[in-house]
């Protein structure tokens, strides 16, 4: 929401985003269970009377550690420790790994000491993405599970599933970084850029809501990412530009169709000026009580700086954005009007 | 980093909304370590390296830089640190990049590598070498630890940590360079790797990775600029991405990196400092990342690091790098 508009009768939002649109065919979530958490505690298991669990070496265990699932914590830690001392490799480590995990995620050195134990045991890796769809849903912020997941998924050779999983990621969170960079590396491990899937998914994404910037983001990675920078087809420019210019007119006051248009114009080393009848349906500056897209004006300012006999236009919008319909930026609009006055060029931002 | 003026100083006739409680954050970051009773002192072990650096970096812009005891503290970031030359977010736990620059970033802070040495001989090189062994040859980035997680924080960190350390000649500085700008996105800005969205947090490594190579002619910086200035809300907070939520922590990632561009004055600085300081806990101290939520170290040095580029007064003067 960063360009809230000063006069919002104006600068409206044409379509507010609409988070779960009926042409998103997406799964709903799975359903999470909340049980009562019972404590787990080793030091009673016949599993584990062989290890004595070693304690932090900077002073040990707190004494006032009052809480219970304090407790539990501490005493896995121990029994980790132990059996990383003797480099224990076996089930009932990825037991353990799995239960201190599941109280804190972000320790890497637990999945580190997990990735190690799942090799050398050769386990089930389908068994592990299963434990890893259940935990990826309780913990979204966390990062270290997605590195763990991709060793695991490059390991079984195979992108089988894993739109589904994205998709009920994306459902909890829709600009998750996590889960973004992971499906742009699932494109390039996989070789997807050319997938008709992929495109129409990012397509639904947009869909469902268009100021969702990591699906543009995504959609500029198949699109121009993986011409790896060979240049983009004339009939595909056509169809992006297009493609942009349909969602701004959904929602002019959005930034990310945007720079995505001016992306692809630049792109495919098109004049800015192509852009200019777009951008004057949403600001006509001789008509500022109708104007629509500080975007539209900012880009019109760029283009009427570059012509020949258009420097009050241009200047005329830097005002208009300075004073009306960006006013927190007035530093920089004044900034961009100095360039204009002292080279007579706006200082093109394509 | 300077110090320029004592704490408090020029600050009385500030009116209320617009008080900085120096003294309740400074009482709130020395708490924090004697809070082990909690549940979230263990949970946040991994983040202990950390979190005394940031701890450490407020209480200096605060100007009070000694009220963690130096020989506590260096005991602690050299029971992190590894014979590989690498520190761990804690004791017992395994050598990273992330916790390894801390550990340099404190032994700067706090004038230490004379006490490294006599800890460990040979310790600053061997501290080098392990952060040199973790950049990829080929593609120049660098990874976060044997694992080989990449992300352009990583190589920012190295870059960061060896140029403290006067050792960036031990890794290849040019390739380093060419992957940062193989990171940078049809909008100007950067994201973790190539083709990843662009990220506030993002940006500044990579404008801080190319300020210490010496750089910045790669970047674009007209572009770059409008779009970190483009990450003000009305409400005076950044964001991180475009249509994100505002928050305290983009004070410092957005800002730095348009400090590093020479274009501080590109966004509005007096709603700024006035969010910012909406988000102080002004009964226990410490920052939050927008007004009302929870406190923490990472938000409390972001957001006061934030008021230093403002130049608020009465705060020590950080190095946008």
């Amino acid at each position: 929401m960063s360009h809230e508009p000063h006069h919002p009768s104006r600068l409206r939002r044409a379509a507010l985003p609409v988070p779960l649109s009926p042409c998103a065919s997406r799964q709903a979530p799975a359903s999470r269970k909340v049980k009562a958490k019972m404590p787990k505690f080793y030091n009673d298991d016949p599993a584990w009377e062989d290890i004595e669990p070693l304690p932090q070496d900077d002073g040990g265990l707190h004494p006032l550690a009052a809480i219970a699932y304090t407790d539990e914590y501490s005493e896995a830690m121990g029994y980790l420790r132990a059996v990383m001392a003797k480099n224990e490799f076996s089930e009932r480590v990825l037991g353990l790994t799995e239960h201190i995990i599941s109280m804190n995620p972000a320790h890497y050195t637990v999945w580190l000491y997990r990735a190690k134990t799942l090799s050398e045991l050769h386990a089930s890796l389908e068994d592990e993405i299963t434990w890893l769809n259940r935990t990826a849903l309780k913990h979204l912020k966390n990062y270290q599970i997605w590195h763990h997941r991709q060793t695991v998924i490059d390991a079984l050779g195979s992108p089988k599933g894993e739109p589904d999983f994205i998709a009920t990621m994306l459902e909890q969170d829709s600009k998750n970084y996590h889960v973004w960079s992971y499906r742009q590396w699932l494109v390039k491990r996989f070789g997807l850029f050319g997938d008709d899937e992929e495109l129409q998914w990012t397509e639904e994404m947009i869909c469902a809501d268009v100021r969702n910037n990591s699906a543009w983001n995504h959609r500029w990675f198949l699109v121009v990412g993986g011409k790896d920078g060979q240049s983009v087809g004339e009939h595909m420019v056509k169809r992006e530009i297009d493609y942009a210019k349909h969602a701004i007119r959904r929602a002019p006051q959005n930034q990310s169709p945007w720079n995505y248009l001016k992306g692809i114009v630049r792109q495919a080393k098109l004049p800015l000026s192509t852009l200019k009848d777009f951008a004057l349906e949403f600001a006509d500056i001789r008509r500022p009580d109708d104007i629509y897209s500080s975007h539209a004006l900012d880009l019109l300012a760029d283009i009427f700086g570059e012509e020949e006999d258009s420097k009050e236009e241009a200047k005329k919008a830097l005002d208009l954005l300075a004073t009306r319909f960006d006013p927190i930026r007035a530093h920089y609009w004044r900034y961009r009007k100095g360039l204009l006055e002292q080279t007579g060029s706006a200082g093109v931002v394509a | 980093m300077a110090l320029v003026s004592g704490p408090g100083r020029g600050m009385t006739a500030m009116p209320a909304e617009m008080q900085l409680y120096v003294d309740k954050h400074v009482r709130y970051i020395q708490s924090l370590d004697t809070r082990k009773d909690e549940l979230e002192y263990w949970l946040t072990e991994h983040l202990r390296l950390n979190g005394l650096y940031w701890g450490l970096t407020a209480l200096h812009l605060l100007g009070h830089p000694d009220v963690l005891p130096r020989a506590e503290v260096l005991d602690f970031v050299f029971s992190c640190l590894h014979e590989s030359g690498g520190f761990g977010a804690a004791p017992g736990h395994d050598a990273h990049m992330l916790y390894t620059v801390s550990g340099v970033q404190i032994l700067a802070t706090l004038d230490a590598f004379d006490d490294l040495e006599a800890r460990m001989k040979g310790g600053r090189q061997k501290i080098g070498q392990f952060i040199a062994n973790l950049q990829d040859r080929e593609t120049g980035t660098f990874a976060g630890d044997e694992w080989g997680e990449q992300d352009t924080r990583f190589l920012y960190g190295a870059l960061n940590a060896l140029s403290l350390m006067g050792l960036l000649d031990l890794v290849d500085v040019d390739k380093a360079v060419q992957h940062v700008h193989s990171c940078a996105n049809f909008d100007g800005a950067y994201g973790t790797s190539p083709g990843a969205e662009s990220h506030s947090g993002q940006v500044f490594t990579c404008v801080g990775a190319l300020t210490i190579a010496g750089r910045l002619d790669l970047v674009d910086q007209e572009k770059l600029g409008a779009w970190l200035s483009e990450r003000q809300l009305k409400n005076g907070g950044l964001n991180g991405r475009p249509e994100k939520k505002e928050d305290v922590c983009y004070s410092w990632w957005v800002m730095s990196s348009l400090a590093m561009l020479n274009k501080l004055h590109w966004i509005d600085g007096e709603k700024l400092t006035s969010f910012i300081l909406q988000c102080q806990d002004p009964e226990l101290g410490g920052l939050a990342d927008r007004p009302g939520d929870m406190v923490d170290v990472f938000h409390t040095v972001f957001g006061i690091a934030g008021l230093s580029l403002l130049k608020y007064p009465g705060l020590a003067e950080v190095d946008p790098v």
